[in-house]
C-alpha cells in the first residue's frame, strides 16, 4: 500500500494506527462489578493495615517529661544573656512503671522554636562545614563574621542557637545507688551526613585547623572542644551538632540526643523503677515563650508511638467499605428499575 | 512624527478628501493649479510584519497574552528582590514560549510575504513616455494607463478606456470577487474608446473625478473631464467602466485602463476583512481562569503578607535570639520591606499560574492538528485533496459550533448544473448519456421505449429525417412527434440570454462541426447557470446555440445552420419570474418563446398539455430539480406589428415606465402553447443532506447565505434538506423600505408565534436584510432564532460577514462556523469564529484564508463531531486538570506558611519547584491530551446528539471549573495535612527504618517533609490523570507509569550526589532516607488512597444517577448491548432472556464485521486512488 502511494505521489494520507487514531487501546471504564470489587479490597487492605498498625503502636513505651516550669529558676536566670556564663543544673526524678523493651531513645523536645525560618534555614555555609573553606561566611549573616572581622566557625544562625543542654539519665537501683545509664552519642545522625556531608578541615590537630576562626557568638566553647574525648565526634563531625544542623520542618520537634547502652543491667532496655534526669540547663526557650521536655521511647518495626497512621488506615478503610455498600445498593436498585422498564 | 508613527500602525487613515482627482497618464496641468494628491502604490499587503517590525510588534503581541505579561512581571520582580526561587525558575520557561511562538509566527508570516511578492511582482505593461512598458504589478501607480490582454487579471481598479472593439466594450468575469460565472459587459466612455492604439492613447488629455475607495463592489460614481480641441467633455461614470482588481478579462483581446485604485485601496482588498488573530472559546475561558486564579494568588499573597506582619508586631516572633536580622534588614525602610514582602510572596506562590499551560496547549494544538491532515475519512480521493488545517488554534472551536453558516454554489453542490429530464408534450423524457429516453409507456407508442433520441442520433447519422427507421407508429404521427420535439428544443436554444466565446464561434466555419459535433468545446456563459445547462443540453441533443450575433441568433439543427432574426427580449424578471423571445425563423415565421417558471407560464397558455406537464412539474420538483415551463406562440405580422409598437412606446416611457413595460409583457405573453417543462438539476454533493440532517441534531443552525437568486437558492435549500417541504417557509424579500420592512418582520413574528408547532424557515434577501440589520436588529434576531432554518440569498459578500458578525456579538454569543469555496466567502470565512474553504473549482482563495480547509461539504460531520468533540474534551480536561495540578502543587506551599511564621521558606526544593511543571507530570496530560477518545469515533460520528453534550463550552463551565479546583484544594489540604500529622506531629515515626535498615535511626528535616509532601503529589496527579484517560494505548501506559518511575530515579540520582554547581545540598540523601523508612511507604500509599477514593466516589455516583448522554454511550457502545429496536422486536416474556444469551453472540459477531469493513473500506480508498 505504501508503495502504490508513493508511486502515485498522491496526498493519500498514510494508514497507520497512529495518524488514522487508531491505536489499539484498552478502554478504561468504571464498571459496576470492576469498581466495586476495587472498593471492597481497598477497604479490606486499609483496615487490615489499620489494625496492625494500631497493635504494633500499642506496645510502645513512651515517656515525656516538659522541664521548663520544673528548672523555672534555671528557665528565669537564661530569660537575661547576661548570665550566660552562670551554670545551672536541674534534676528531676521520675518512675519507670514498666520495663522498656528492646532500644530506648531518649530524646529532647522544642515548643515554639521556629527551625524553618526562611533567613534562618539559609543561615550556613556547607564548604564551611564540609571543610574546604573554613573563610566561607557568604550566607551567614548576620552570624558570619565576629566583632574583629574573622569568620566565624560554624558560622550562621543554626549554628549558632545549637541546642546546648546535657542531659544524664540516671538509675536510681535503690535510694543510694545512682548509677548513670550509658548512652551512646554516636550513630543518631545520617550516614551521608556524617561522612560525607560535614568534614573537619585537615590539619596535625583539629585545633590548629580551625586557627583563624572565632567560636559563634552563643557557644560557650569552640568547635574543636565539642567533645574532646572522641576525635571522630569533635568538631563539625559531633553528632549532636549534626542532628541540629538538619533543621526541623516545623515549630515543635524532638531531635535525637543518646541511644540507651545496652549492657549490664539495661540489656533487656531500660528496667521499671526510679530514674532521674541531671539537666545542665542552658538553652533559653522563655524569651519566645517555648518550652522543651525530654522524650524517652522505644520503637518498632512501624514506627513510633502515634496511632494516628493506623487509625487512617482504619478509618479509610471503614468509609471505603461504606462507600462500597452504598454503591452497590444504587447499583441494584437502578438495575431492578431497568429491568422493569424492560419487561413492561 | 507621531502622526507618521501613528499612520504606519493604522491607528489613523491619512486624511482624505471626499473625491480624487486623477489626471490620466499622469499628465498634470500646466498651469499647476492643482494640488498633488497623494496615492498608496499597487502593493497588496497580507502580511503582519516587516524585519524591522518583527520584534517589538511580536513581542508587543505576545505579552498582550495575560499570562505571558504576567510571567514577565514576575520575572522582573524575581530579578529585582531577594526572593525565595531564583528568577531562573520562570525566566527560562518564559523564554522558551516566547521563543517557540515567535519562531512559528515568523515562519508563517515569511510564507505571507512570499505570497505577496509573488503578487506584487507579476509583470504588467504600463504606457508611458508614448510606449508600452513592462513593469511589476507594484509599480502601478494611480492614473498609470495598463494594458491587460486576454484572460488576464486586472491588476489594480481601472477605468476602462478602450478594448480592440469600436464600440469599447469587453467582458468579464468576476468569479474570484462575487462568485458569478457569467460574462459582463463593460463600456468604454465613446470618446476614448477610439484611442485603441498606444500612439493615440498619449494625445488623451483627460481628468478623472471619482470618490474615494469603497468596498462595495457593484457602486461607483465618477466623471471623466477630457479635453479635445480645446473643448472640455464631460462624461459621467459608473459600474460599467469600472474594472475591479481580481477580475479577468474574458472574450476580448485587449484593453486599456486608466488605474483608479491601487493596491490596499483597490474593491477587492476592501473587501478582504483584515485578518484578526482568532481565538478560542476554550482559551477565553482560559483566560477568565487565569484571571480567577490571579486574584486566588494575590489574595494569598495578601493574606499572608499581613499575617506576617501581625505576627511581627510581637518582638519575640520578628527577631527571635535565634535568627536575628541583618544590618541590612534592619535599615530598610518599612514600606519598602512590606511590598519587597509582598511580592516575595506573589513570587512564592506564582506557580498556582503555571506556565507551562501555554507552552502544552500550543504543543497540543499544534501536533493535534495534523490529526486532521492524517485522517483518511477527510481524504477526498477524486481531486486528491486531504484536510487542510491552516490555524492549529482553533481545533476544539470545532466542537463548540452553533451556527453553521454555507455558501451554496460549489459548497453544498458541485457548482454543476445538469440537465436532467424534460416533458415534451406530455411526455417524460431522461437524458442519459446524452440521449433522451421516454419514461414509462407513451400513448403513442405500443413498445414503449421509444425515444426521440434514437431517432435523432439516426437523423444526425443519415442527414434525413423521413428515412429513419426507429419510427414505428404512423408517418403523420411521427412528423408531428419530431416537430414538436424540434420546436421544444429550438425554444430551449432560443429563448436565453447565454452568450458565448468569441473563439469557438470564430471556428465555426472552418468546417469539422460538419461532421462531428463536440458541443463540450463550446464555452458558454451565462448569469444564470440553468440557462446554461439547458442551452448545454440541447447541444448535446442536436440543436446547437452557436451565437449570437447582433440581431441574429444562429442555431445548427442537425448540423444545419439556421440564422434567426432577434427581434426582442422580453427580460426576466422575478416579479413575472419568465422571459421570452420574440425571433422570426429562415421561413419569415415570427415567433415567441417564452420560459419560466411554471406558476407563471401555465396560466397564460390555452394549448398544449397542461395537466399532464403540470403532474410532471410536480414529480420533477419533487426530486428536487429545478424546472422551467416553455411555451410558444406563432405571431402573424398583424400581431408583431402591434407588439413591436406597444414595446417601443413602453420602453420609450418616460414616466411609469416600469409598470407599462409590465403590463405590455402581460399583454405579449398571454394565449401561449405549452411546449413542455425541462427539468435541471444542480448537481448537490454526495452526502449534503444527511450532514445538514445531523448538523441539526447536532442542535446546530443551519444558515445557506449565497449569491444567487432568490428561486435558485430556495429550490436548492429543499433539495439539500435545509428546508423541509413541512417547514413552514417565511419569507422577508423585497422589501423597499424601512416601515415595510419592519411590518413585515413583525408579522413574521406573530406568524411563529401563532403555529409555534411546525418548524419554519426563513428566506431573506440583500437588500431586505440590510434593511433589517439597520434599524429592526432585534425584531429581526428574534424571527431568525425561531427558525429552523435561515437561508439568506443575494448577499454581497461584505454583507455575508456582516451577517455572521450579527449573530456572533448577539446576547447568547454563539459560536459561528463559515463555509465557503469561493473568494467571495473570505470576508464571511475570516468574520467566524472558524472559518472553512471548500477546496473547489473557484481558485484557492477560500482555502488559503480559512482556517480549515476541506476537500467536500459532508467532510464537515466527521471535522466537528468527531475531531472537534475530540479536541475540545481533550483541551477541556487539559486546561482544568493544569489548574488542578498546580493547586495541588502551590497550597500546600501557602499552608507550610502558617507554620514558618510566614518566611517565605519554601516546602519543596528549587529544583522541584521548576521541575514540577516541566517533567514531572506534563507529559501524561499531554499525551492524554493528543490520542484521548473518551467514546469510539464511530460512535461519535453516528450519534451527532452527542455534540449537544459539550455545546456552550459545557466542560469549561464554572461549575466544572469550581469542582477541579476544589478538587485541587482538597487534595492539596490531604497532602500537607496528612503528612502534618504523620510525620510532623511525631518525628519519631519515621525516626526508624527498621524495614530496610535496622537500628538506625535519623531525624527528618522541613526537606524530608516537603519531599514526602511532594511524592504523594506526583503520584496523586498522575494517578488522577490516569482515571480521566479512557482510551489506553501503549503510549499512556509508558507515560503514565514512566513519569512516577521517572520521578523516582530522578529523585534518587539527584540525592544521591553532592552536585557540585548547586549550591544548595539541601536534598542529598533526602529522598533515599525517605524511601527506606516503612512508615513513609504507609503515609504514601493511604494519602494517594484517600485522595482518589473521594474522586471515584463522586464519579461513580454522578455516572450512576445523571449519566449524559456521552456517558450512556460510552456505556452502551463498551457493551454493545442490544439496541433499543432489537429489544422492541422481542415478544415481551423472551426479552430478557434473550438479552444475556444475544449480548455475547453480538459482541462477537459485530467486531467480526466491524473489522472487516474498515479492512475493506480502507484498501479500497488506497487502491482506488491509482
Amino acid at each position: 500500500m505504501k508503495k502504490a502511494s508513493q508511486i502515485c505521489q498522491s496526498k493519500l494520507p498514510d494508514n497507520t494506527a497512529l495518524k488514522q487514531q487508531q491505536l489499539p487501546a484498552y478502554r478504561l471504564q468504571l464498571s459496576a462489578t470492576g469498581v466495586l470489587s476495587g472498593f471492597f479490597a481497598t477497604g479490606a487492605f486499609c483496615l487490615g493495615v489499620g489494625i496492625i498498625l494500631i497493635l504494633s503502636a500499642k506496645s510502645i513505651k513512651e515517656i515525656e517529661i516538659k522541664y521548663t516550669k520544673i528548672c523555672a529558676n534555671c528557665a528565669e536566670l537564661r530569660e537575661d544573656a547576661i548570665n550566660f556564663d552562670k551554670e545551672c543544673t536541674c534534676s528531676i526524678p521520675f518512675y519507670l512503671s514498666e520495663t522498656m523493651q528492646g532500644n530506648v531513645y531518649l530524646y529532647y523536645k522544642l515548643y515554639g522554636f521556629y527551625q524553618n525560618l526562611y533567613r534562618y534555614i539559609l543561615s550556613r555555609s556547607n564548604s564551611q562545614l564540609v571543610g574546604t573553606d573554613l573563610k566561607d561566611v557568604g550566607n551567614c549573616a548576620p552570624f558570619s563574621k565576629s566583632h574583629n572581622g574573622t569568620p566565624i566557625a560554624p558560622c550562621g544562625a543554626i549554628a549558632n542557637s545549637i541546642f546546648n543542654d546535657t542531659i544524664i539519665l540516671s538509675y536510681n537501683l535503690n535510694s543510694s545507688i545512682h548509677m548513670e545509664v550509658p548512652m551512646l552519642r554516636s550513630g543518631i545522625t545520617w550516614w551521608t551526613d556524617k561522612y560525607v556531608k560535614f568534614r573537619n578541615p585537615t590539619a596535625i590537630n583539629l585545633s590548629s585547623a580551625f586557627t583563624g576562626t572565632a567560636k559563634p557568638p552563643f557557644w560557650s566553647k569552640s568547635v574543636y572542644e565539642l567533645d574532646l574525648e572522641d576525635t571522630e565526634n569533635n568538631g563539625f563531625l559531633n553528632d549532636d551538632f549534626i542532628v541540629w544542623m538538619r533543621t526541623a520542618a516545623f515549630p515543635t520537634f524532638k531531635k535525637l540526643y543518646r541511644r540507651l547502652n545496652r549492657v549490664q543491667y539495661f540489656i533487656e532496655g531500660l528496667p521499671a523503677g526510679n530514674y532521674s534526669f541531671n539537666i545542665t540547663y542552658n538553652f533559653p526557650v522563655t524569651r519566645f515563650k517555648g518550652e522543651k521536655s525530654v522524650v524517652l521511647s522505644t520503637l518498632t518495626w512501624s514506627g513510633g508511638s502515634s496511632l494516628f497512621l493506623g487509625l487512617a488506615y482504619t478509618v479509610t478503610g471503614a468509609v471505603t467499605w461504606l462507600a462500597a455498600f452504598s454503591m452497590m445498593a444504587i447499583h441494584l436498585m437502578l438495575k431492578e428499575k431497568r429491568t422493569l422498564f424492560i419487561e413492561r | 512624527m507621531w502622526r507618521w508613527v501613528r499612520q504606519q500602525l493604522g491607528f489613523d487613515p491619512p486624511h482624505q478628501s471626499d473625491t480624487r482627482t486623477i489626471y490620466i497618464a499622469n499628465r498634470f496641468p500646466q498651469n499647476g493649479l492643482y494640488t498633488p494628491q497623494k496615492f498608496i502604490d499597487n502593493r497588496i499587503i497580507s502580511s503582519k510584519y516587516t524585519v524591522w517590525n518583527f520584534v517589538p510588534k511580536n513581542l508587543f503581541e505576545q505579552f498582550r497574552r495575560v499570562a505571558n505579561f504576567y510571567f514577565l512581571i514576575i520575572f522582573l520582580v524575581q530579578l529585582m528582590i531577594d526572593t525565595p526561587t531564583s528568577p531562573i525558575t520562570s525566566g527560562l520557561p518564559l523564554f522558551f514560549v516566547i521563543t517557540v511562538t515567535a519562531i512559528k509566527q515568523g515562519y508563517e508570516d515569511w510564507l505571507r510575504h512570499n505570497s505577496d511578492n509573488e503578487v506584487n511582482g507579476a509583470p504588467v505593461y504600463v504606457v508611458r513616455s508614448g510606449g508600452l512598458v513592462k513593469t511589476r504589478s507594484k509599480n502601478i501607480r494611480v492614473g498609470d494607463i495598463v494594458r491587460i490582454a486576454k484572460d488576464e487579471i486586472f491588476p489594480a481598479d481601472l477605468v476602462l478606456l478602450s478594448s480592440d472593439r469600436l464600440d469599447g466594450s469587453c467582458h468579464v468575469t468576476t468569479a474570484s470577487l462575487d462568485g458569478e460565472t457569467n460574462l459582463k459587459t463593460h463600456v468604454a466612455v465613446p470618446e476614448t474608446a477610439v484611442l485603441q492604439t498606444v500612439a493615440s492613447l498619449d494625445t488623451l488629455v483627460a481628468v478623472i473625478e471619482c470618490q474615494q475607495p469603497e468596498a462595495d463592489l457593484y457602486r461607483f460614481m465618477g466623471r471623466m473631464i477630457i479635453t479635445q480641441q480645446m473643448e472640455e467633455i464631460v462624461r459621467p461614470l459608473g459600474p460599467e467602466s469600472l474594472l475591479l482588481r481580481g477580475a479577468r478579462l474574458k472574450n476580448t483581446k485587449e484593453i486599456f485602463g486608466v488605474a483608479i485604485y491601487t493596491g490596499m485601496e483597490t474593491k477587492m482588498a476592501l473587501n478582504y476583512k483584515s485578518k484578526s488573530q482568532k481565538r478560542s472559546a476554550v482559551e477565553k475561558s482560559m483566560n477568565t481562569f487565569l484571571i480567577i486564579y490571579l486574584i486566588i494568588l494575590i489574595s494569598e499573597a495578601i493574606i499572608s503578607t499581613i499575617l506576617k506582619y501581625t505576627w511581627q508586631a510581637e518582638e519575640k516572633w520578628d527577631e527571635p535570639w535565634y535568627n536575628q536580622k541583618t544590618e541590612h534588614q534592619r535599615n530598610s525602610s518599612k514600606i519598602l520591606r512590606f511590598i519587597s514582602d509582598f511580592l516575595a510572596f506573589l513570587v512564592l506562590y506564582n506557580f498556582i499560574i503555571p506556565i507551562s499551560l501555554y507552552v502544552t496547549v500550543e504543543m497540543q494544538k499544534f501536533l493535534g492538528s495534523f490529526f486532521i491532515g492524517w485522517d483518511l475519512d477527510l481524504y477526498h480521493e477524486e481531486s486528491d485533496q486531504k484536510a487542510q488545517v491552516n490555524t492549529s488554534d482553533l481545533n476544539e472551536e470545532l466542537g463548540q459550533v452553533e451556527y453553521v453558516f454555507t455558501d451554496k454554489t460549489g459548497t453544498l453542490t458541485e457548482n454543476e448544473m445538469q440537465f436532467r429530464e424534460c416533458s415534451i408534450n406530455g411526455i417524460k423524457y431522461q437524458e442519459i448519456n446524452g440521449r433522451l429516453v421516454s419514461e414509462g409507456p407513451t400513448p403513442d407508442s405500443s413498445d414503449g421505449n421509444l425515444s426521440y433520441l434514437n431517432s435523432l442520433s439516426h437523423l444526425n447519422n443519415l442527414s434525413h429525417l423521413t428515412t429513419s427507421s426507429s419510427f414505428r407508429t404512423s408517418p403523420e404521427n411521427e412528423t408531428e412527434l419530431i416537430k414538436e420535439h424540434d420546436l421544444f428544443f429550438k425554444a430551449v436554444s432560443l429563448c436565453h440570454t447565454v452568450q458565448i466565446s468569441n473563439v469557438q464561434t470564430d471556428g465555426i466555419g472552418d468546417g469539422p462541426w460538419q461532421s462531428n459535433l463536440a458541443p463540450s468545446q463550446l464555452e458558454y456563459y451565462a448569469s444564470s447557470p440553468d440557462e446554461k445547462a439547458l442551452v448545454e443540453a440541447a447541444a448535446r441533443i442536436g440543436i446547437v446555440f452557436i451565437g449570437n450575433s447582433e440581431e441574429t441568433m444562429e442555431v445548427k439543427t442537425l448540423g444545419k445552420l439556421e440564422r434567426y432574426k432577434l427581434l426582442h427580449i422580453l427580460e426576466f424578471d422575478s416579479d413575472r419570474r419568465r422571459m421570452s423571445v420574440i425571433v422570426q425563423a429562415p421561413s419569415g415565421e415570427k415567433f415567441l418563446f417564452a420560459k419560466g417558471a411554471e406558476s407563471s407560464i401555465l396560466p397564460n397558455c390555452v394549448g398544449g398539455e397542461i395537466e399532464k406537464t403540470r403532474i410532471h412539474v410536480d414529480e420533477f420538483a419533487l426530486k428536487g430539480l429545478r424546472t422551467l415551463c416553455m411555451a410558444y406562440k406563432q405571431l402573424t405580422s398583424k400581431e408583431y406589428e402591434e407588439i413591436d409598437r406597444r414595446l417601443f412606446e413602453a420602453r420609450t416611457a418616460l414616466q411609469q415606465r416600469e409598470e407599462k413595460l409590465a403590463d405590455v409583457f402581460q399583454f405579449i405573453e398571454k394565449n401561449l402553447i405549452l411546449l413542455g417543462a425541462t427539468a435541471v438539476e444542480d448537481r448537490l454533493q454526495d452526502r449534503v443532506r444527511e450532514t445538514i440532517e445531523g448538523l441539526r441534531m447536532a442542535g446546530i443552525k443551519v444558515w445557506v447565505l449565497t449569491g444567487d437568486k432568490h428561486e435558485t437558492a430556495v429550490s436548492v435549500s429543499l433539495s439539500c434538506g435545509h428546508f423541509h417541504r413541512t417547514m413552514n417557509i417565511l419569507e422577508l424579500i423585497n422589501q423597499k423600505s424601512d416601515s415595510q420592512c419592519a411590518e413585515q418582520l413583525r408579522q413574521l413574528a406573530r406568524r411563529i408565534k401563532e403555529d409555534h408547532v411546525i418548524q419554519h424557515g426563513l428566506v431573506v434577501d440583500g437588500t431586505s436584510l440590510s434593511l433589517a440589520l439597520r434599524e429592526h436588529e432585534k425584531l429581526f434576531m428574534e424571527v431568525c432564532r425561531n427558525c429552523s432554518a435561515v437561508l439568506c440569498c443575494r448577499m454581497a459578500p461584505l454583507q455575508k460577514a456582516k451577517v455572521i458578525r450579527l449573530i456572533k456579538i448577539s446576547p447568547e454569543k454563539p459560536i459561528t462556523l463559515a463555509v465557503g469555496d469561493g473568494a467571495n466567502d473570505v470576508s464571511m470565512i475570516q468574520e467566524a469564529h472558524v472559518g472553512i474553504g471548500i477546496m473547489g473549482k473557484e481558485g484557492r482563495q477560500a482555502a488559503r484564508n480559512s482556517d480549515y480547509a476541506i476537500a467536500r461539504f459532508k467532510f464537515l460531520s466527521k471535522l466537528l463531531f468527531v475531531h472537534g468533540h475530540f479536541y475540545y474534551i481533550r483541551i477541556a480536561t487539559l486546561v482544568q486538570y493544569f489548574f488542578y495540578k498546580n493547586v495541588c502543587f502551590i497550597t500546600p506551599q501557602f499552608l507550610y506558611q502558617f507554620y514558618c511564621l510566614f518566611s517565605q521558606q519554601t516546602l519543596y526544593d528549587s529544583v522541584y519547584l521548576t521541575l514540577y511543571n516541566i517533567c514531572f507530570t506534563s507529559l501524561p496530560i499531554l499525551i492524554y491530551s493528543l490520542l484521548e477518545q473518551h467514546i469510539d469515533p464511530h460512535v461519535l460520528q453516528s450519534k451527532p446528539t452527542l455534540y449537544r453534550d459539550i455545546s456552550k463550552n459545557r466542560q469549561l463551565s464554572i461549575k466544572t471549573f469550581l469542582y477541579w479546583t476544589i478538587l485541587g484544594f482538597s487534595h492539596a489540604f490531604i497532602f500537607f495535612f496528612g503528612s502534618y500529622f504523620l510525620i510532623g506531629k511525631d518525628i519519631s515515626l519515621l525516626g526508624n527504618g527498621q524495614l530496610l535498615k535496622p537500628n538506625h535511626q535519623m531525624m527528618f528535616g522541613n526537606w524530608t517533609f516537603g519531599t514526602l509532601v511532594f511524592t504523594v503529589m506526583v503520584i496523586t496527579v498522575t494517578v488522577k490523570m490516569a482515571l480521566e484517560t479512557h482510551f489506553w494505548t501503549w503510549i499512556n501506559h509508558l507515560v503514565t507509569w514512566g513519569s512516577i518511575i521517572f520521578y523516582f530515579v530522578f529523585s534518587l540520582f539527584y540525592g544521591g550526589i553532592l552536585w557540585p554547581f548547586l549550591g544548595s545540598q539541601n536534598m542529598y540523601f533526602v529522598f533515599i532516607q525517605l524511601l527506606s523508612s516503612g512508615s513513609a511507604w504507609f503515609a504514601i500509599i493511604l494519602m494517594v488512597v484517600t485522595c482518589l477514593l473521594l474522586d471515584i466516589v463522586k464519579k461513580v455516583f454522578e455516572r450512576q444517577l445523571h449519566p449524559t448522554n456521552t456517558e450512556k454511550a460510552q456505556m452502551y457502545s463498551n457493551t454493545v448491548a442490544l439496541s433499543d429496536e432489537f429489544i422492541a422486536l422481542q415478544p415481551l416474556s423472551r426479552a430478557r432472556n434473550q438479552l444475556s444469551k444475544l449480548r455475547w453472540k453480538k459482541i462477537r459477531v459485530q467486531s467480526a464485521q466491524h473489522m472487516n469493513l474498515l479492512k475493506a473500506s480502507t484498501e479500497g480508498r488506497t487502491v482506488g486512488t491509482c
